[in-house]
């Protein structure tokens, strides 16, 4: 009876780990694997249900869903994991350079981090985007800094926890210095609870993004991404269904495993 | 409730704290509201080159900077816009040639509504879920909506959306897909076209407040007050209902003030979705448009929101927790 729930929770979590495997083998494959071109357009064959030659049928310009649905990853997990790692670094820096400092640096900093946590992300980022084009680099630096304030907070929080332990004192006794201190002592120590806090911002990351190109402001057509790809498809859902499933079941899937993998419950 | 003397005392530095609050409060949205005008001042264009479009001329932009005094120094348009706005005067879109009071009103008007109503459907089965879930951790219904509450949380509205409009609207058609009705329609027009919207928005908000409620029942029921209460054979509703829920209850408070806040300013994707015209659409119209004058108070209005939901969360928190009036001095 006792291992019953464990046993469950390890199977659930091998079968996270698989799906994503699975999309992180699929976005660095697709290219190569042998599926039609994204953007060749069939006039012959519009919404077509399932085929031989198209598995997963066709859109309203006849593009192959499969193909389409492989790749549509792509743009997305690329600027989420840049932005991730972008605000991963600022927010880990001011968080623990904060608690580190203390004083009045901690009390500015911490104000800053407050005030990046008041902003209305979403106005924010549909601003930056409709004003600034769809240049990819300035959505990263946008989400970057917009997503640093969580981790900067809880960085901030964990490492004012480790700083007052022992070992960490004694490191100070024997003449650490700061900057060795926080990398070889608070660092190690905090990350756990950190990456919590970066994988959640993850997949905030990918949504923002996908919502935005499901709002017509982030990828561009004829990019194949999945929220661009459900924005187009929805007027076909009667047609065709499958050009809509196929990237909702993909862009849940991602979502779902990165949540299920942080969430402990 | 019968207070004596000692207590009135605390509740006195509850109010302090909370004067101090609500100050901070209104300073934080004013150096906010300013810094919202000045980084939308900062975006390229303005209000005539989004009238005149790409095909206007220098010189009939020029022109028009000078009849809307676009081209004094921007420390002289924030002050005239701020006693504007302090006179109750939300500006004029040059873009829409109509005052923004007019324009923006109606849309807020119809996002609230629409909150509200999600807010109806998603809080207190939230509440009431979480409370039971908590309490018979290995139902297996219970489970089930945990985990659908869970999915619901982590999925993006459109998904959910399209989920519901699929199922819904097409293949059980008892709810009409698209919104037709004008921004001004009564509530009772607009009604038939809320609830496909609403309930979106009611399966994002639901998991947050019902896992906190959850955690809450489930940290409480292990605490020696409740056993008491069990080994004096007091019934298990009374428990429930009068220990558990009351001690379970503060922290949700605050869960439920974020999540309204969304539910007022964060509805752009449900709103584009469903065609719902309220302040979600406007607000993407205004941003393809560059209008910037309606843009602003729409950024007021979220910061606003946000600030206002925490002040009052924090209240009823302090209403709700007895300790929070005597411990924080």
């Amino acid at each position: 009876m006792n291992n019953l729930p464990q046993h469950r929770s390890t199977r659930i979590r091998t079968f996270v780990y698989c799906v994503l495997g699975f999309h992180a083998v699929v976005a660095l494959i697709a290219p190569f694997l042998p599926l039609m071109p994204t953007d060749k357009q069939d006039s012959g064959a519009m919404l077509q249900g399932f085929s031989s030659a198209h598995w997963l049928g066709t859109d309203a310009l006849g593009r192959d869903v499969l193909s389409r649905a492989l790749h549509g990853g792509r743009p997305s997990l690329v600027i989420a994991i840049l932005a991730t790692a972008l605000s991963a670094v600022i927010g880990i820096a001011l968080g623990s350079l904060a608690a580190l400092a203390g004083g009045w640096v901690d009390e500015a900093l911490s104000r800053l981090i407050d005030f990046l946590l008041a902003l209305p992300t979403l106005i924010l980022l549909l601003l930056i985007a409709s004003f600034f084009g769809h240049d990819p680099f300035i959505l990263i630096v946008t989400l970057g800094f917009m997503y640093a304030a969580p981790i900067a907070r809880v960085a901030r929080a964990s490492t004012q926890v480790l700083l007052a332990r022992d070992f960490v004192r004694v490191a100070r006794l024997q003449g650490g210095r700061g900057v060795n201190i926080l990398l070889g002592e608070v660092l190690p120590n905090v990350w756990r609870v950190v990456f919590t806090e970066i994988a959640m911002q993850f997949t905030w990351i990918i949504l923002a993004f996908s919502s935005l190109s499901f709002l017509g402001l982030g990828a561009s057509p004829p990019t194949p991404e999945w929220g661009l790809m459900i924005a187009e498809a929805r007027s076909y859902m009667t047609i065709n269904p499958t050009a809509v499933i196929a990237p909702i079941v993909m862009l849940a899937s991602l979502v779902l495993a990165v949540q299920a993998l942080v969430d402990r419950e | 409730m019968q207070c004596d003397g000692s207590e009135s005392a605390f509740r006195d530095v509850g109010m302090k704290n909370l004067a101090r609050r609500a100050l901070f409060t209104i300073g934080a949205f004013v150096s906010l509201a300013v810094l919202s005008f000045l980084g939308i001042d900062a975006l390229p264009g303005d209000g005539c080159t989004a009238l005149l479009g790409r095909f206007g001329t220098e010189a009939k932009i020029a022109e028009c900077r000078v009849e809307h005094h676009l081209n004094d120094p921007v420390v002289v348009r924030l002050g005239s816009w701020a006693s504007d706005v302090v006179q109750g005067d939300l500006g004029y879109s040059i873009k829409r040639d109509e005052q923004v009071a007019q324009i923006v009103l109606p849309r807020i008007r119809n996002t609230a509504m629409l909150a509200l109503v999600a807010a109806l459907m998603a809080f207190p089965t939230a509440i009431v879920a979480g409370l039971l879930i908590g309490r018979f951790p290995r139902s297996r219904i219970g489970r089930a909506i945990n985990t659908l509450g869970v999915v619901a949380m982590t999925l993006p509205e459109f998904v959910i959306a399209t989920i519901l409009w699929l199922v819904f609207s097409i293949w059980i058609p008892i709810f009409p897909g698209v919104t037709v009705v004008p921004s001004n329609a009564t509530f009772v027009e607009l009604l038939p076209h809320i609830w496909m919207p609403a309930l979106t928005l009611a399966a994002v908000v639901f998991a947050h407040s019902m896992r906190t409620m959850k955690a809450g029942v489930t940290t409480i029921q292990a605490m020696p007050f409740v056993e008491s209460a069990r080994l004096r054979g007091t019934k298990e509703r009374v428990t429930l209902l009068r220990h558990i829920l009351p001690a379970a209850l503060p922290p949700v408070v605050n869960t439920i003030a974020v999540d309204a806040a969304w539910l007022l300013t964060g509805t752009f994707v449900t709103e584009a979705i469903f065609n719902y015209r309220g302040l979600g659409r406007l607000t993407i119209d205004a941003i393809s448009d560059r209008d910037t004058a309606v843009i602003l108070p729409i950024v007021l209005f979220s910061l606003g929101a946000y600030l206002t939901m925490s002040l009052i969360a924090d209240t009823v928190v302090r209403l709700l927790d007895p300790r929070l009036r005597q411990h924080r001095s």
